[in-house]
C-alpha cells in the first residue's frame, strides 16, 4: 500500500493497469483479482478520482462496460458487474462482497436462454447473444452501503442514502433515505 | 499453534497477534483470518475449548474491539466487523458469508462521513478507525446462523434460536425461535428442552 500524501497518480498495487484505465492521485487499488474479468474496449473504460480506497474490488466489465467512480470513495471487496455504466458518485462507502450490477446478464424468456446458452458455450463461436436488459446504476455522492448488499439494474441512489447490510436493491432510492429488506423498503432517513 | 503463533497447517505465512487467547484444543485453520486485526485490546479476541475457525472468518477488529468465541463454537467464515465487542456463545454455528457487524465503522451523518473519508485517505494502512459509535453484538449458546446472513449493530440473539440463510437480523431474536427472511421474523418456536445438556 503506497501511503503516500503527494500528489502521486493512483496505482494498482497487483500489477499493471490495463490501458483504459485512468486512476487518479492518491488513489490505490489492492487485489490481484481486480481486472481478471476486465474486458472492456471503451476508452476510457473505468475512470476513478482522487484520494480513494479499493480494496479487493472486482471490476468485472463487459465489452461494452464503462464505470465512473468520484474522489474520496472507500470500497472493500466489492463486485462490480457492468455491461452498460455504472456511475458512482464522491464519499461513497460499499462494503464487503456487494454486488452492483447492470445487466440481466442473459434473457429471460426461456427460447431466448436456449439460443444464448448456445451462443455462450464453446460451440458457440461467432453466433450472435440475444439482447440482454441493460440500466445504467447510479449512485449519487455521500452513499453508504453495507456488506452482502446487491444493486440491480436501473437502481438511483440518492445523495446521503444509507443502504443497511444485506439489502436487494431494485428500485430507486430517494436521496438521504435509510433502507433495508429484500426488497429494500425505506425504514427511516439519516 | 506453535510456539512463534504460527500453524502447522497453514497455507497463509502469517501469524496469531499475541493478543489473541485460543485454547490448546481450538482449531483455527488460517492466520489469515487476521489479515484486518488491530485491536489494541488486552484479549482482543478468545477461542474457547473445542472451537473453530475456518477459512472464510475474518477478524475486521479495531483497536478497541473484542470478540469472544464460546467452547465448541464453529464459525465457517463469518466476516467480524468489531468496535466494541461481539460475542459468540458456547455450541454456535455460524456458516459461510455471514456478517456479524456491532458498528458501522464511518459516522451516519453524511458530512462527518466526509471527514473521516478523507482522513483515512491519508493513512497507511487505510482503515476506518473513527471511533464511531458501536453497539455490541451478542450470539447467544447453541445459536445456527445459515449462510450469507447479516446480524446488524446492538442485535442479541437468544439461546438455542436458528437465523435462516440469507436472513438479515436487525432487531433482537426470542430464545428457541427460527427467524428468517430480509428483514428476519420469527416464522417458528422450538422447544428448550434438552437444551442445557452436553459437556461444559
Amino acid at each position: 500500500m503506497s501511503g503516500s500524501t503527494d500528489l502521486a497518480p493512483g496505482l494498482w498495487t497487483d500489477g499493471e493497469l490495463p490501458a483504459n484505465v485512468r486512476v487518479g492521485r492518491n488513489s490505490i487499488v489492492t487485489g490481484d483479482h481486480a481486472f481478471k474479468r476486465f474486458l472492456s474496449k471503451r476508452e476510457p473504460a473505468l475512470v476513478i478520482g482522487n484520494h480513494c480506497t479499493l480494496d479487493g474490488v472486482h471490476f468485472a466489465l463487459g465489452p461494452e462496460g464503462q464505470v465512473e467512480i468520484g474522489d474520496y470513495c472507500y470500497f472493500t471487496n466489492a463486485v462490480l458487474l457492468c455491461d452498460l455504466e455504472v456511475r458512482i458518485g464522491s464519499y461513497v462507502v460499499v462494503g464487503w462482497n456487494t454486488s452492483i450490477a447492470d445487466t440481466d446478464f442473459h434473457p429471460i424468456a426461456p427460447a431466448e436462454r436456449i439460443a444464448d446458452a448456445v451462443a455462450c458455450s464453446p460451440l458457440g463461436r461467432g453466433r450472435k447473444r440475444p439482447e440482454v436488459v441493460r440500466n445504467a446504476v447510479i449512485i449519487e455522492d455521500d452513499v453508504w452501503i453495507g456488506p452482502n448488499a446487491t444493486i440491480l439494474k436501473g437502481v438511483r441512489i440518492g445523495a446521503g442514502a444509507f443502504v443497511e447490510a444485506g439489502s436487494l436493491l431494485t428500485r430507486d432510492v430517494p436521496p438521504r433515505a435509510r433502507v433495508l429488506g429484500n426488497p429494500a423498503q425505506i425504514i427511516g432517513e439519516v | 499453534m506453535n510456539p512463534d503463533r504460527t500453524l502447522s497447517w497453514d497455507w497463509y505465512p502469517g501469524t496469531v497477534p499475541a493478543n489473541v487467547v485460543v485454547d490448546e484444543t481450538a482449531y483455527l485453520e488460517t492466520t489469515y483470518s487476521f489479515l484486518l486485526y488491530r485491536s489494541e485490546a488486552d484479549v482482543g479476541v478468545r477461542i474457547g475449548r473445542g472451537a473453530s475457525t475456518y477459512l472464510g472468518t475474518m477478524f475486521d477488529v479495531g483497536p478497541r474491539g473484542q470478540v469472544r468465541l464460546g467452547d465448541y463454537a464453529l464459525v465457517h467464515g463469518a466476516w467480524i466487523i468489531c468496535d466494541a465487542a461481539v460475542e459468540i456463545g458456547d455450541y454456535a454455528l455460524i456458516s459461510w458469508n455471514v456478517v456479524l457487524m456491532d458498528c458501522y465503522r464511518v459516522p451516519l451523518d453524511p458530512a462527518q462521513r466526509r471527514r473521516e473519508l478523507e482522513r483515512v485517505s491519508l493513512r497507511s494502512p487505510r482503515r476506518l478507525d473513527a471511533g464511531a459509535a458501536a453497539r455490541p453484538v451478542r450470539i447467544g449458546r447453541n445459536v445456527w446462523i445459515g449462510f450469507d446472513a447479516c446480524v446488524l449493530p446492538g442485535v442479541s440473539i437468544g439461546e438455542g434460536a436458528v437465523v435462516g440463510a440469507r436472513s438479515v437480523v436487525a432487531e433482537d431474536v426470542p430464545p428457541f425461535s427460527v427467524v428468517a427472511g430480509n428483514p428476519a421474523r420469527v416464522i417458528r418456536q422450538m422447544e428448550a428442552e434438552g437444551n442445557s445438556d452436553g459437556p461444559r
